[in-house]
């Protein structure tokens, strides 16, 4: 009797304590993992070795999560600070920082930033601000439009990993095929999206005329996110936000907007462009030789998938607008996490990644634009860089247009992309804008 | 014999302790300090603009209607669909056990990856049904992407899955009825239909309970379908509450938004449970 009552209380206690144990168990574990194997918690050093934790967007080896490595390894080689680097898909990255970051949390460094929400990463406290470590002779290493865009409220929150800069990218061996000719163009003479539109309408007709294979005549890279399709409104004149960054209305539901997403529904109601395909899986049918022009940046090239050969232009402009050519820029941030502990370490990876040996390495590897006036001019005076590189520098130069600049870009986002989406899929196109203006307007009520 | 358990009266007590332990710190203290945060101001203060500002927003009022529509839909299909389903794989024939795990194993699947693989069947462009739609010589329908059609698409996804978890349940409530009350049918001449609705069905009370409530609450918190497949869209057709809660909390960063919502969202399931509860009592009760 005694023996079973000595037995149960032991089990009792056994099972108690076990539960504690697995809670800290695992949490010791997930910190071991989250921060690599030579700190416990984020960037701090241990012993000699320093660890910084980086958390960034793009899995896989084809991602950035691959194509870093060599120049992780060679930050390591040189200075001895480990990188441990944790991937996340593009949306997920906006989440996991907003977790981390909202709850205070240190086991990370660095982040990769996206433009646009530097500025809300920043009135939010969670980004680091920079000029303590940047001089100012750094800083004017990179071109102003690049710099600024990590700037808010005076203060440099984030540093540009580089630029970006969209293109008119098409298909030689099906336009080939299609026995279509690109006529003459250039930056003062361009192709206009009316064009392109009635260009890809003929291949179609003559690639897949019952539309069974599955061609799309042309598209949009990022398709239904503002980053891209915003460049047709702004090619019509349109803005992107008002001045304070906080309405709708006067901006979108206005004539440029309208006339632009008017166009864009009859290119798909035309059978032109594609339906049901979202940004992650609609560049592929370009990658893939199943589509015959694309607005895309200038990393596409490097993406192919078949052995198609493929070429660009300079981006589209809609007849009577000629003068108003807009292209989409921006790109990704460095930027130090505001608990981190290793505030100087972090600082010290993010100026080799954006103006060291790192940046010369990743521009490389990656083939964006760079936002480092030496790297455009190099582009710009040297006769062996490729046409789309240079394309790009001038594109960057004369047409490009900054992205709305607001501390409440998630919802501004989530709007555009949902009416840009709708307008797709059929929706009426004055109904669509109105229903966004509405939409930003209530969810940035309590923000005014 | 098992002395211990009854003298020593704090052993129950202490068993379950870590539980209670664990459901305070992961599920109530969340939902009470959701609600808290509900009602703060940015200075910590009482306020009810959160509310007021949630009440102004059309978008709130859409994903409400758009989640009772959803609900009101499938709870019953999930319901029908999942007995009609125990029903069969509890008939007694050789190898039944072989179409119950083929009827349970959408299940084993992840919601995630069940979502992507109806998502791709679905696809307007090159999806298999709309393939097959094409060679019975019909159009292409925009599953996924025409509002007539996205929140059907969105039941028939979750419903592929959650019936075969719903199953389960009842299944095991079928097994609970003694055999002998349908031989007892049998003797007196019951048909199918008449043993199903004046013994099988009010046998199972418990269990419709226990699915009803449980299934309600699944169904008003689910929103991954929602937002691998439709992302809320075509025009807010799939935009439920809990994944406008979602959004708030982590697109938006609106925390107060996002506390406001799930809060409502709590309220509502707490009413329904307590209806469905309060209805099948007093069906009890009358009897």
């Amino acid at each position: 009797m005694k023996l079973r009552k000595i037995m149960a209380l032991t089990l009792v206690t056994a099972m108690t304590a076990g539960m504690a144990l697995t809670g800290c168990g695992s949490s010791g574990n997930d910190s071991g993992n989250d921060s690599g194997s030579s700190s416990s918690d984020g960037g701090e050093s241990s012993g000699d070795s320093v660890t910084i934790k980086w958390i960034s967007q793009g899995t896989g080896e084809d991602g950035w999560e691959g194509i870093t490595k060599p120049i992780l390894e060679a930050y390591e080689e040189e200075t001895g600070v480990h990188i441990n680097a944790e991937f996340y898909t593009f949306n997920d990255l906006f989440e996991v920082i907003e977790t981390k970051s909202a709850a205070g949390n240190a086991d990370f460094d660095v982040m990769s930033v996206d433009v646009t929400y530097v500025s809300k990463y920043g009135s939010s406290g969670y980004l680091e601000p920079l000029d303590q470590y940047f001089s100012d002779e750094e800083k004017a290493k990179w071109d102003d439009a690049s710099y600024q865009a990590g700037v808010w409220e005076d203060n440099m929150y984030a540093a540009p990993e580089n630029t970006s800069c969209q293109e008119l990218w098409y298909n030689k061996k099906l336009l080939d095929e299609a026995k279509i000719t690109l006529p003459e163009n250039d930056a003062d003479n361009r192709l206009t999206y009316e064009q392109v539109a009635e260009l890809a309408k003929q291949g179609l007709e003559k690639l897949d005329p019952d539309g069974s294979q599955g061609y799309i005549g042309f598209d949009f890279q990022q398709i239904s996110r503002v980053y891209q399709m915003n460049m047709l409104a702004n090619s019509m004149g349109g803005k992107n936000i008002s001045e304070d960054g906080y309405s709708l209305d006067g901006v979108v539901n206005t004539q440029p907007w309208i006339d632009a997403m008017t166009w864009y529904q009859k290119l798909v109601d035309d059978g032109i462009a594609s339906q049901g395909y979202d940004a992650d899986q609609l560049p592929e049918q370009f990658y893939a030789g199943k589509m015959l022009f694309m607005i895309g940046g200038t990393w596409t090239g490097t993406s192919m998938k078949c052995d198609d050969e493929i070429g660009s232009t300079y981006a589209p402009c809609f007849e009577g607008h000629e003068d108003e050519v807009a292209t989409s820029t921006g790109s990704w941030y460095f930027g130090i996490n505001s608990k981190s502990k290793n505030k100087d370490a972090a600082a010290d990876f993010i100026k080799y990644f954006t103006l060291g040996k790192g940046s010369d390495m990743w521009l490389e590897i990656n083939g964006d634009v760079p936002s480092r006036l030496d790297k455009q001019d190099e582009i710009a005076n040297n006769e062996d860089s490729s046409e789309t590189m240079k394309i790009a520098a001038y594109e960057a130069a004369n047409t490009a247009v900054p992205r709305a600049v607001t501390p409440v870009f998630g919802e501004y986002s989530t709007v555009l992309d949902q009416a840009w989406e709708d307008v797709r899929n059929g929706a009426d196109v004055e109904e669509s804008l109105n229903n966004a203006v509405e939409q930003f307007d209530a969810a940035v009520a309590a923000y005014k | 014999m098992g002395g211990i358990y009854i003298k020593n009266k704090w052993l129950p007590y202490l068993l379950v302790l870590p539980t209670i332990i664990m459901i305070c710190i992961f599920k109530i203290y969340p939902i009470i300090d959701s609600v808290i945060q509900g009602f703060a101001s940015t200075d910590s203060g009482f306020t009810l603009d959160n509310y007021k500002h949630l009440f102004a927003d059309k978008t709130f009022w859409n994903s409400l209607k758009v989640t009772l529509k959803f609900n009101i839909i499938i709870i019953p299909i999930q319901i029908i669909v999942s007995f009609i389903m125990a029903l069969f794989v509890n008939v007694k024939v050789r190898g039944i056990e072989i179409f119950r795990t083929i009827f349970y194993l959408p299940f084993c699947i992840s919601l995630t990856i069940s979502t992507v693989i109806w998502q791709m069947m679905l696809n307007v462009n090159n999806g298999v049904v709309n393939s097959m739609l094409g060679v019975l010589g019909l159009r292409p329908v925009g599953f996924l992407i025409d509002k007539k059609w996205a929140l059907l698409s969105i039941v028939l996804i979750s419903s592929w899955r959650g019936c075969a978890y719903w199953m389960m349940f009842i299944l095991a409530g079928l097994k609970g009825i003694d055999s002998a009350v349908y031989e007892s049918a049998k003797i007196d001449g019951s048909g199918f239909f008449n043993t199903l609705f004046r013994i099988t069905i009010p046998l199972l009370k418990n269990t419709w309970l226990f699915v009803l409530v449980a299934n309600t609450t699944a169904n008003f918190l689910l929103f991954a379908p929602m937002q691998i497949a439709t992302d809320g869209g075509p025009q807010g057709s799939t935009n439920v509450l809990m994944y406008e809660a979602y959004k708030s909390a982590f697109k938006y960063s609106n925390r107060p938004r996002q506390a406001c919502l799930v809060t409502i969202l709590l309220v509502i399931v707490m009413l329904v449970c307590f209806v469905q509860n309060k209805f099948m009592t007093e069906k009890e009760a009358n009897k």
